[in-house]
């Protein structure tokens, strides 16, 4: 019976993934079919094309390619699993949490083992084991995807707002002890406030996502659980958090994030933001500082056609740490790192491999993944060695890239490993149900103390856990 | 035209033309009518039956039910879809009766309001819904800005169930009201003017006639749309997910973007079905009424 409604749910999805059925039929034929996450810049898209003809003239073979935004991109691929009627290649800039770990789990990705081991001395290892991981039919870790860039956890802020406030803007300068930090940005809402209420009376110091509607609110969590030295997941997988040591980190972390809301320093719509809103508050100048995972905010502002000089990008923005945490140790950090996917309904895996490995290739990669304009940071230690991401950009008059090279002292300095989901789908699931901002909505909708708010939490995670047999 | 041309089918031919070269089975009306009808009763059948039918059988999975009952936004989820159906379709159908009393007056000013009034039901949900998300803004929202103007303290519209719930309820009132007000203002058009000519000369006023002659002549109408507009409401998706996403903290979905949160941000197709199964004896309810009432 469980397998009838298997297949049912297939064919039931075969209409959710219509959009993708031409494409799908032609690949088929022995055309590659490549479903590809859409660029935030033009540029991305572009070297991808790019890239897709060398293939095409190379190999002698043809390539579809369609570019998606992630959103849709992600049930396209989720439909197309489901009903097994997949394109060859997938890279979803959700791959990593939403697709990976289930449906690797389901046995529905090719075991991309050989791939990896060909790739192997070329990667970070830090990165590969997001691919790594349980399928429940064979009982056996592989590869399931291949990893090729990473975002982590940046703070930007507005220097020039800072001046404004008579504080201090130089990013060496800004404390990094836990109390003094957050302070720091509050005492920067105070200061423009009271400097010109008019203009920012609906400023806010700290522009920190704790929506339900936003993956930024799992990243901003999860920091924060570490710098409380908090662990969900032991090595193996098992889910830990009910321990006392854990419990405790996720109860201060609650806290942290219910008292930093309702103090009055956060946006009143961080609860209902999307994972844009906090880039468009800052860009439009109501937020100091926003903790963000990827660069998306500098690279925004690199190519603003409105500022020619690039000034907000030079002189008027900076990019910091996470500050250290209440131990005072220094900031360890996570890295989300996007994978490519073949489904194991492919028909044409070997191209479909031969299509990956032509794209990671050093060049091409390097100049595909700077067309992101450092929004993210290569998962091989080749491409990672280019002065771009030491230097970073040069200004026009000369100044300083403040945004690359702190991502790259992040993720090569750093203590930096990757989210857990790889150890056990079930913590996929915890995220996709947004388990930690719900938690955080206990605090400020409900008000229900953070104790309460934990052990609901943790209960639905074990619950969760128990659902994988 | 002759009335065996009328009748149609194949049987109601003059027996010369067909008669004599098919044979008698095949002349059966009924057959007929199942080869004409065929290319619709197939697509009928791929599109409508089978989906239905295995969606429901894939439902029956007694652990999707386990799970999404353990679910604790479910339960809210349950709560939000009865305060949507109820609250929204009642009182947009009481606003809607007496709104269509007002258009019915014959002047130009009333036709001038009446075009504007249709402007909301007219425009494509989504720039209405992101017009009023902006105009919610905890920061730079119009309603926060007149109330601190106002001496007020600012109001997070969506950042919270309540006004968040009450916001999607209001712009489902907004958005529909115009369409339900021009049906019952068609009905109210199909009532006699003697009746109300009548009760005048009795001296029956304004509220006498309504309770009086209108409201009993528009009561199946009324009823009828009630119906409809609980099952359209019932499974609602676009506003509720546009205005508020789930948001805050997932309290307020209703069930059309739990089984969306649950089939495409989760991955749980099976989930998805069973979320829409629980909803499916009350809309079965609501268009068996329906069709007793309208006696289909």
């Amino acid at each position: 019976m469980a397998q009838s409604r298997r297949e049912f749910l297939k064919t039931a999805a075969l209409g959710a993934g219509v959009a993708g059925f031409p494409a799908v039929a032609r690949a088929q034929g022995g055309k590659i079919v490549v479903w590809w996450n859409k660029g935030y810049y033009p540029e991305e898209d572009i070297a991808m094309q790019k890239i897709v003809k060398e293939f095409e003239a190379k190999h002698k073979v043809e390539v579809d390619l369609s570019f998606t935004a992630q959103e849709d991109l992600l049930k396209k691929i989720t439909a197309a699993l489901i009903a097994r009627r997949t394109p060859d290649v997938a890279f979803c800039f959700y791959n990593d949490w939403q697709v990976v770990p289930k449906y690797g789990w389901d046995d529905k990705l090719t075991d991309v083992s050989d791939v990896i081991k060909e790739l192997k001395p070329r990667y970070n290892e830090k990165m590969l084991e997001v691919a790594y991981v349980l399928n429940n039919k064979t009982k056996k870790r592989a590869y399931y995807g291949v990893p090729i860039e990473a975002q982590t956890m940046h703070i930007h802020y507005w220097r020039d707002l800072l001046r404004e406030a008579g504080m201090e803007d130089d990013p060496a300068k800004i404390p990094l002890k836990w109390d003094d930090y957050w302070s720091f940005w509050k005492k920067a809402q105070e200061a423009l406030r009271k400097k010109d209420p008019a203009k920012y009376g609906k400023l806010y110091g700290i522009g920190m996502t704790e929506s339900t509607r936003a993956s930024d609110t799992m990243y901003n969590f999860e920091m924060a659980l570490l710098s409380f030295n908090g662990e969900i997941l032991d090595k193996g997988g098992k889910i830990v958090a009910d321990q006392p040591k854990n419990k405790k980190a996720i109860v201060d972390t609650l806290k942290f994030f219910g008292d930093l809301f309702t103090s009055g320093y956060v946006p009143p719509d961080a609860t209902n933001w999307t994972d844009g809103d906090n880039n468009a508050g800052f860009h439009s100048r109501t937020l100091v500082m926003t903790p963000n995972p990827s660069q998306s905010i500098p690279a925004a502002q690199f190519f603003n056609k409105d500022d020619a000089e690039k000034k907000n990008y030079f002189d008027n923005m900076a990019t910091i740490e996470w500050p250290d945490g209440p131990d005072g140790k220094k900031a360890r950090y996570l890295s989300a790192v996007k994978t490519i996917i073949i489904p194991k309904d492919s028909k044409n895996q070997a191209k479909a491999k031969d299509f990956i490995k032509f794209v990671v290739e050093k060049d091409r990669f390097f100049e595909y993944i700077k067309a992101a304009n450092g929004r993210w940071f290569p998962a091989f230690t080749d491409v990672a060695a280019d002065s771009f991401w030491k230097e970073g950009h040069k200004g026009p008059k000369g100044q300083k890239d403040l945004h690359v090279p702190v991502a790259t002292k992040i993720f090569l300095e750093r203590d930096n490993k990757v989210f857990e989901h790889y150890k056990h789908p079930a913590l996929s699931q915890v995220y996709d149900e947004f388990a930690y901002a719900k938690a955080i909505s206990r605090i400020i909708t409900d008000k229900w103390p953070a104790e309460k708010a934990a052990d609901e939490m943790i209960e639905r995670m074990k619950a969760i856990f128990a659902q994988y047999k | 035209m002759s009335p065996t041309t009328r009748e149609g089918g194949l049987s109601a031919l003059p027996r010369a033309v067909v008669g004599s070269r098919l044979p008698a089975v095949l002349r059966s009306p009924t057959l007929q009518g199942f080869v004409f009808t065929a290319p619709l009763l197939l697509l009928f059948a791929a599109f409508v039956v089978y989906p239905m039918l295995s969606g429901l059988y894939a439902a029956t999975d007694p652990d999707s039910y386990r799970a999404i009952f353990g679910d604790p936004v479910f339960r809210q989820t349950v709560s939000n879809t009865l305060w949507y159906v109820v609250v929204a379709v009642n009182v947009k159908l009481v606003l809607a009766l007496l709104l269509s009393g007002i258009l019915d007056y014959p002047f130009l000013s009333i036709r001038v309001l009446a075009a504007l009034f249709l402007i909301p039901w007219a425009i494509p949900a989504l720039p209405g819904i992101l017009s009023f998300r902006w105009m919610l803004n905890s920061q730079w929202g119009i309603f926060n800005h007149l109330l601190t103007k106002l001496g007020f303290e600012s109001v997070p519209w969506l950042a919270q169930h309540d006004t968040a719930l009450a916001f999607v309820i209001i712009f489902h009132i907004w958005k529909y009201l115009p369409f339900w007000t021009i049906i019952f203002l068609a009905g109210r058009r199909a009532i006699p003017n003697e009746l109300y000519e009548a009760a005048a000369i009795d001296g029956g006023g304004v509220v006498q006639s309504f309770f009086s002659i209108t409201f009993p002549l528009l009561k199946s109408l009324y009823l009828i749309c009630t119906l409809l507009s609980m099952v359209f409401t019932l499974g609602d998706f676009t506003v509720p997910w546009l205005l508020t996403g789930g948001a805050p903290g997932d309290t307020t979905h209703v069930l059309a973007t739990l089984a969306y949160r649950y089939t495409f941000a989760m991955g749980r197709l099976e989930w998805g079905l069973s979320t829409f199964a629980v909803a499916l004896p009350v809309t079965l309810l609501f268009i068996g009424m329906l069709m007793r009432w309208v006696k289909i």
